[in-house]
């Protein structure tokens, strides 16, 4: 027998008998906390800064003022070429990325609870980039934000991405002795940008 | 060796100990603060335990499920009845595509397999590349903790391993300066990786995706750069829908370190263009798990840390004095399954006092469960003469109220009497590094009595 065949006979014959599934009941979570406040609270929470402004368009500006010695820059808005100093069309490896200061990417859900900015294929033009970069910059509609992840993962229903990451603060690690530092392997910085 | 000779051996550095007891505690602290901040988290506990043992009653449909859409994404599927098909599984993967280096994310399963040493004798280099990890790896050393596994190494001792082998400067254990040093150390090898394997906390029997969480970004630097990725899982990681995650990613994270959701919750699905994926799907004994009725719970289980963390004897004995992949009282209830002669005095590590029940995300009687496997102990294996006859001396007693009675007499009278050289001399095991208390003049039930008659 194949241990395909062997591992589910197996299972079929030591598994209980059928459990009904729970039903999520959201109304037993609310907390009627304000969502961009909680939003803000959870991002800085987990090492993050959250910046507001009145149009995509003015990011770019804010960006360079807030990261004024940056050399290899990428963005996915348009009309940003000046701003661009590299061509992905022109990257042949992931690898290439090695150098990337600051990239810019637009988000389409955040999470109030626990600060949480969904990214996927359709909105990032290379995997690697938002773990690759020194600092991350996200843009996101304020339209966009949800309570909870179970409202989070109502809106990704039906959407066929072949990869995603909810992602909160820069990268982080505590191992040794439990002392928090910023910057593991990932993003140095994240900025989100509310619009 | 047992647990209680492991935990002795541990226990000869007093300081370290309430040093680790310390450092755990405080993770318990964390998770508490953020675990309070979350209405209806009770709710959540049994979405969490009520979808995990549905789950496992339709196993084998959701996994047939889980292939079938996985296969459509474009992934290859392997199955493996156990750690040593599961290694050759692997092998084979990095063989055919040529893969010389190897970089690897946090996996409990790969440790339970023991994967490296199987890749590395073949002279594949396998790079751990989660922080707490890479230190155990270069100090040649198990994990101690699954979240935290060099929790046990104090910061001057990294700073001595990593000038020893990533040629680093004396720092007096500055974390900062360590940290940004494995950074650029560990980069190198992620730019340079054949291939990367990484671990699977969900898979989505709806989607056929798995969800990785990391707070490093390893997962992601490894999977995204290299031309292969090879997930690991058991068969029990499998949960049926996307929509599930929100109730487990809400859990975890909280439980494991008091972050409101871990850094990156990476959701793959289909291989990058131009790239492999492949899942290696395990059994190793969790089949057998799941035939008993009253350990099966034990399956459920999300990995998150949160009863070792709590536990009064894993905080003062350590992750390696349990000589198992998965330590603390979650091991202890899986490792006998698995081995019951070598893991036996696990489950007698353990005060069942029910704090590891009380915090476990998806409600597993961690306890009960521990009490029940020192049922079967008891019964099955030979157990020391001392031991045998003291439980029968004391269950003749306690079945005798009088003559409970006349030993609690002498003993409370013996507490207030005998001199200190007496009560902690060596056949009293129970005065050993500890002074007892002062034997009160009355029983419980005596006070009981008079307070009657008084009223």
């Amino acid at each position: 027998m194949s241990s395909r065949a062997d591992i589910l006979a197996r299972v079929k014959t030591n598994k209980p008998k059928l459990l009904n599934i729970p039903n999520i009941a959201l109304d037993v979570f609310e907390d009627g906390r304000d969502l961009l406040k909680e939003f803000t609270v959870k991002v800085e929470t987990a090492g993050g800064q959250v910046f507001e402004t009145q149009s995509k368009d003015l990011v770019v500006g804010e960006v360079q003022k807030l990261f004024p010695e940056a050399k290899v820059n990428f963005s996915t808005l348009e009309n940003t070429e000046d701003f661009n100093t590299i061509n992905l069309e022109a990257i042949k490896t992931p690898h290439d990325l090695e150098d990337l200061d600051v990239l810019i990417v637009e988000s389409n859900v955040g999470v109030a609870e626990n600060g949480a900015i969904w990214l996927n294929d359709a909105l990032l033009p290379m995997r690697i980039l938002p773990f690759i970069t020194k600092h991350l910059v996200v843009i996101l509609k304020k339209d966009d934000l949800v309570t909870f992840m179970h409202q989070a993962y109502q809106k990704l229903n039906g959407e066929d991405t072949g990869f995603g990451v909810f992602l909160s603060g820069p990268s982080k690690t505590a191992d040794i002795e439990q002392s928090l530092v910023i910057g593991a392997h990932g993003a140095l910085s994240l900025s989100v940008f509310l619009v | 060796m047992s647990h209680s000779k492991a935990a002795t051996i541990f226990n000869k550095d007093e300081k370290k100990v309430n040093w680790h007891d310390k450092a755990l505690w405080f993770v318990r602290h964390k998770r508490d603060k953020s675990v309070h901040s979350v209405e209806g988290w009770e709710n959540l506990r049994n979405l969490g335990q009520g979808i995990k043992a549905h789950m496992l009653s339709n196993l084998d449909n959701y996994l047939i499920q889980f292939e079938e859409k996985a296969l459509k994404n474009g992934v290859q599927v392997h199955w493996a009845k156990d750690g040593d098909e599961h290694n050759k599984i692997v092998h084979s993967i990095l063989k055919e595509h040529n893969a010389k280096k190897v970089v690897k994310s946090k996996s409990m399963l790969t440790e339970e397999c023991h994967l490296n040493p199987f890749l590395e004798a073949d002279g594949i280099e396998v790079i751990d590349t989660d922080l707490g990890e890479r230190i155990v790896q270069l100090a040649k050393e198990p994990p101690s903790h699954i979240v935290l596994p060099a929790i046990h190494k104090t910061k001057e001792e990294v700073d001595e391993l990593f000038q020893e082998h990533l040629g680093t400067k004396p720092c007096g254990g500055d974390p900062q300066y360590l940290t940004g040093e494995a950074r650029k150390h560990l980069r190198e090898k992620f730019v340079n990786a054949d291939a990367a394997i990484t671990g699977v906390n969900f898979a989505i029997a709806d989607t056929g995706g798995f969800v990785v969480c990391t707070n490093e970004g390893n997962a992601d630097m490894g999977a995204h750069l290299a031309p292969v990725h090879i997930a690991c899982m058991g068969i029990e990681k499998i949960i049926p829908k996307q929509e599930h995650l929100g109730v487990f990613l809400r859990l975890l994270g909280r439980s494991a370190t008091g972050q409101h959701i871990t850094t990156y919750s990476s959701h793959f699905r289909k291989p990058r263009e131009g790239a492999k994926m492949h899942i290696v799907i395990v059994d190793n004994g969790r089949t057998e798990q799941l035939s008993r009725p009253d350990f099966r719970a034990s399956l459920q289980c999300i990995r998150c840390g949160a009863c070792m963390n709590t536990c009064p004897i894993y905080r003062r004995s350590g992750g390696h004095s349990y000589d198992a992949t998965i330590p603390g009282p979650i091991g202890s209830i899986l490792s006998p399954g698995k081995d019951l002669k070598k893991h036996s005095s696990l489950p007698f590590a353990s005060t069942l006092c029910g704090s590891c029940s009380d915090v476990c995300p998806v409600k597993i009687d961690i306890h009960a469960q521990l009490y029940k496997w020192r049922q079967i102990i008891t019964k099955e294996m030979k157990q020391p003469f001392v031991k045998k006859v003291s439980m029968e001396m004391m269950g003749k007693m306690f079945a005798k109220p009088s003559q409970f009675e006349k030993v609690g007499m002498v003993a409370r009278w013996s507490l207030r009497n005998l001199p200190k050289s007496v009560i902690n001399s060596k056949p009293n095991v129970w005065g050993r590094e500890r002074d007892l208390p002062k034997g009160p003049k009355e029983s419980f039930d005596e006070w009981y009595k008079n307070r009657k008659k008084n009223e």
